[in-house]
């Protein structure tokens, strides 16, 4: 991939709202296109490791203390490769490669527990409507803090019917697709199988590796994704918009450890852009961004 | 039966997590009956008090 052309080589001051917006596109259609091929072996490798988890844990060989921060770094791993796939990042319906992106997209999310089709069509009513109180079904992660975040969350999976599943629901049911109710049917499953996992598992003598292998996680694991997948880059969630509903932001943890999430933007501006490449598309649109007065935290 | 999660969830997972932890801590209790009366006890009457207030804790 050549860059051919940078916000900085230009002076933007003298284009108009209509050149500003062509440059930003023609800017940011060059990180486009490509097998992601980071993420399609991110998705098979946290995928092996959770399931050796599983032999490893039952048969003593590996300690509780050992499997649980490991599986539930694998769910804290399981969301985003399967977020790429939602966006048909991988390739295209009608493309040779559709089958791997949805390969990707079901299989990644294994260690959640979530179903694809759901998280799809929720995610797309995400990107329609961020931060609209009604509308995003994201928008139960809006808070004033991020430690305001943690305890909210907390306190909504303490919910015998958590206010963000029913946000999806909700969101599935407004849909009102064919599409949306097969989803909807198939999260039920998911969630009705993954209780049967546990049951059965915790029946059988097997309590404690469940809980370090699937409960706990999840709810650990879950507090991290919402925190730095929702709260973070929209927070304070309080405007709407192209250019306002999602920041860029400067955390001390990095890059890496906010899994990309410094660089949002990019994505709710072009959400065909690959994560890998979100930080070099970010310092290429910078000055567009700042033109257009969108939110950079320190970034 | 979706009402009904709670109390299937402290009968199904809370109650024998209890009785393993018991059963990991308490030397002998691991050929005893009472640390599954005891898991069954705690989890089916939280699963039912979760129902009733709609919250865990």
């Amino acid at each position: 991939m050549s860059v051919v052309a940078t916000a900085p080589d230009r002076d933007l001051d003298g284009l108009s709202t209509q050149e500003l917006l062509r440059l930003e596109r023609a800017i940011a259609e060059q990180f486009m296109g490509g097998l992601p091929w980071g993420s399609i072996i991110w998705a098979f490798t946290n995928l092996t490791v959770w399931l050796s988890l599983w032999p490893l844990t039952l048969s003593g060989g590996l300690p509780l203390w050992a499997a649980a921060p490991i599986a539930t770094l694998n769910v804290i791993l399981a969301y985003l490769p399967s977020h790429e796939a939602q966006h048909r990042i991988i390739a295209r319906e009608g493309e040779p490669l559709f089958w791997l992106n949805e390969l990707v997209g079901h299989l990644s999310l294994v260690p959640m527990g979530m179903a694809y089709g759901a998280a799809r069509l929720t995610h797309y009513e995400h990107h329609k409507h961020a931060n609209d109180p009604e509308l995003d079904p994201d928008i139960n992660t809006r808070s004033d803090s991020g430690w305001h975040m943690v305890v909210k969350d907390i306190g909504m999976q303490l919910q015998t019917a958590p206010k963000m599943n029913t946000a999806y629901a909700n969101a599935l049911e407004r849909i009102g697709t064919e599409d949306a109710r097969r989803a909807g049917a198939v999260a039920l499953a998911y969630a009705l199988a993954k209780n049967a996992l546990l049951f059965g598992f915790a029946w059988a003598g097997y309590a404690l590796e469940v809980a370090a292998l699937i409960w706990l996680p999840h709810i650990v694991g879950g507090v991290y994704i919402r925190f730095f997948l929702s709260w973070a880059p929209h927070h304070p969630a309080a405007d709407l918009g192209r250019y306002r509903d999602t920041r860029g932001f400067r955390s001390r943890l990095g890059n890496i450890l906010t899994m990309g999430m410094q660089y949002h933007i990019i994505h709710h501006l072009y959400p065909r852009v690959p994560l890998m490449r979100h930080p070099a598309a970010f310092r290429a649109l910078r000055p567009i961004l700042v033109a257009r007065g969108c939110r950079l935290d320190g970034i | 039966m979706l009402h009904g999660m709670p109390l299937l969830f402290g009968i199904g997972f809370i109650a024998p997590l209890i009785a393993q932890l018991v059963e990991r801590v308490v030397p002998g209790a691991e050929q005893a009956q009472w640390p599954l009366l005891t898991g069954l006890a705690i989890g089916g009457s939280w699963g039912a008090l979760a129902i009733l207030r709609g919250r865990w804790l």
